[in-house]
């Protein structure tokens, strides 16, 4: 060969070396930024179970929606504690199915706090107020770490998907992320 | 919070997206935030003291208006040294794919990043041409917030994914607070219709409303309808007929004050633009100082207005629906009574303290997630080795 085709050879060589550890590392920044906005979904999740419970005990609801709400609150929480017990760092950060728990959560929440209970027990201004705070709070932000990990998700697949990715497997043994699809409307809001 | 926030247009041009960051900044400033925006302007222009100019803008057709935007070596120089002097927790950034400063900052920042779209009319030939080169960049969005549905099902349908809607904030105390003027004010015999908007811009629907005036006139001869909005005025006037040229006077350029002394003395607020419209930020404020709303079925203000809707709505571009629904509200002081009150009550929903409080809760979620997403990447190399990097 050449002198010149040795060139271009060593000019391709280094392009697709290049084009490689680039998508690699995209694609990399990519799967961290899923995990960290699933990080703060369970975040914010927690908050509102926690912040559920506090109200359920607060005694400032009727029995029955206190039972309904704790019993929702506590399905939650113990579902979030096992998942952090196996969430083992091999396997990668992932939802664990919670989604029906946390539904049925936001039906809970739904359900007893309708907009005149919320009035009520605003106005009595006692812990109760300031526990339907943070349950808004944590909730708005449910939906918004949502939103923001799927978008994440749906990045993440779409260059996994990208034919260089595939071939040179530069995705290495990561798991495919997937979106989180689970009711996530915020209690006692008239909209 | 350091917050740095990036304006793709020029604070010396009146504009939508430049009142919302204004806007922005000064709340954020209030609640004791650290706050620099980032904007095309002069060095020795005059312009508040939280906003670095990163120099001259040139005109550049875009989405249908024409919008000063400023790109080039100079400008990417300046953009990156405002990031480094910043050192902010997060940048926002407003219109992340014009051709501008946002773009830049966009490609130069390692910080966490949102991104705020408010048009709803992307160009998606210039979107597909470039997106091997943007799709990497929008990646770095890490929250996506759209100003309306309408803004963002553009983002959906171009950019893939999903962005949260939180609505253009408004200074509703300010509209609602404000005071009538008598020439301005509205009689059962006079009443008063207020246009708002470019008058040489034909989205903006003014030839609708002339051809409904005449419509409007044989039913309520005493009417009179006020122009208030930059154009060539006797262009403008040539192109009415003698009659409704009779009825109409134009009162150029206002100032906020005078805009908000306008809806609040008028019998009616009269949107008939025809598209291009993303938000409808005129109908908030006009709903805030209690105007009948009479608008036309863009799926923006239907948004707006909300449901039921507080205001009356008419086919785009239809004069005689436009007319009818005009008459209809100036026969109907029932209608009109009811429409005065539910206007501050939706526009409650657009106030600053409302929407600033949804933009923190953006930044928040994102910092949290940024913050993991650093952690676990240490992470992920040591235990993942084997994912090529």
């Amino acid at each position: 060969m050449s002198g010149l085709a040795w060139v271009v050879l060593l000019v391709v060589v280094l392009a697709v070396g290049w084009y490689l550890t680039y998508s690699a590392a995209r694609l990399d920044r990519l799967h961290a930024r899923a995990e960290g906005a699933l990080t703060a979904l369970d975040a914010q999740l927690v908050r509102r179970a926690e912040a559920t419970l506090e109200l359920a005990n607060s005694g400032e609801l009727d029995a029955a929606s206190s039972l309904i709400l704790a019993a929702a609150a506590s399905e939650s929480l113990e579902r979030q504690t096992e998942h952090l017990v196996d969430g083992d760092l091999l396997d990668g950060v992932h939802f664990g199915g919670r989604e029906s728990v946390e539904s049925d959560l936001t039906a809970a929440l739904t359900t007893a706090l309708t907009p005149d209970v919320v009035a009520q027990v605003r106005a009595a201004g006692q812990i109760g107020a300031a526990d339907l705070e943070r349950i808004e709070a944590a909730a708005i932000r449910v939906q918004l770490a949502r939103r923001f990990h799927n978008n994440a998700v749906t990045d993440v697949r779409r260059v996994r998907e990208k034919g260089v990715v595939r071939l040179f497997r530069l995705a290495g043994h990561a798991p495919l992320p997937e979106t989180v699809e689970f009711d996530d409307t915020v209690p006692g809001v008239r909209r | 919070m350091k917050i740095g926030i990036v304006c793709p247009y020029s604070f010396d041009v009146p504009g939508g997206v430049q009142f919302h960051v204004r806007d922005l900044a000064e709340h954020f400033i209030a609640e004791g935030h650290t706050v620099s925006v980032l904007a095309p302007g002069d060095e020795d222009g005059r312009h508040p003291h939280y906003l670095v100019p990163c120099g001259r803008a040139v005109p550049v057709r875009y989405n249908g208006s024409v919008a000063r935007v400023n790109i080039g070596p100079v400008t990417a120089t300046r953009t990156s040294r405002w990031l480094d002097d910043g050192d902010f927790d997060i940048v926002h950034l407003h219109e992340p794919v014009t051709p501008s400063v946002s773009l830049l900052a966009l490609r130069a920042t390692d910080r966490p990043v949102v991104a705020t779209f408010h048009t709803s009319l992307l160009r998606s030939r210039a979107m597909q041409a470039a997106s091997p080169l943007l799709q990497p960049l929008i990646e770095r969005i890490l929250g996506r917030i759209a100003v309306s549905e309408a803004a963002r099902s553009t983002v959906t349908s171009h950019l893939g994914g999903d962005a949260v809607v939180i609505p253009n904030g408004v200074r509703t105390r300010f509209f609602r607070d404000a005071e009538a003027r008598a020439e301005w004010q509205g009689a059962p015999e006079a009443p008063t219709l207020a246009f708002l908007g470019r008058i040489d811009e034909p989205r903006k629907g003014l030839h609708v409303l002339a051809e409904a005036m005449t419509q409007i006139l044989a039913a309520h001869p005493g009417t009179r309808l006020l122009v208030a909005g930059p154009g060539d005025v006797e262009a403008a006037r040539d192109r009415l007929s003698p009659a409704v040229r009779a009825a109409t006077t134009f009162l150029g350029l206002v100032s906020e004050e005078e805009k908000s002394a306008l809806l609040t003395s008028v019998s009616a607020y009269v949107a008939p633009h025809t598209g291009g419209e993303s938000f409808g930020i005129v109908l908030v404020e006009a709903m805030a100082a209690g105007a009948p709303v009479v608008a036309s079925d863009l799926t923006a203000f239907i948004g707006v207005l909300g449901t039921p809707p507080a205001g009356v709505v008419f086919p785009v571009a239809d004069a005689g629906a436009l007319a009818e629904a005009v008459v209809r509200l100036l026969d109907d002081g029932r209608l009109s009574d009811r429409l005065r009150l539910a206007g501050p009550r939706r526009a409650a929903a657009f106030d600053w303290d409302t929407v600033a409080t949804q933009i923190m809760a953006v930044y928040e979620t994102v910092l949290h997630a940024a913050d993991s997403a650093q952690a676990d990447s240490v992470w992920s190399r040591f235990f993942r080795g084997g994912r090529s990097t």
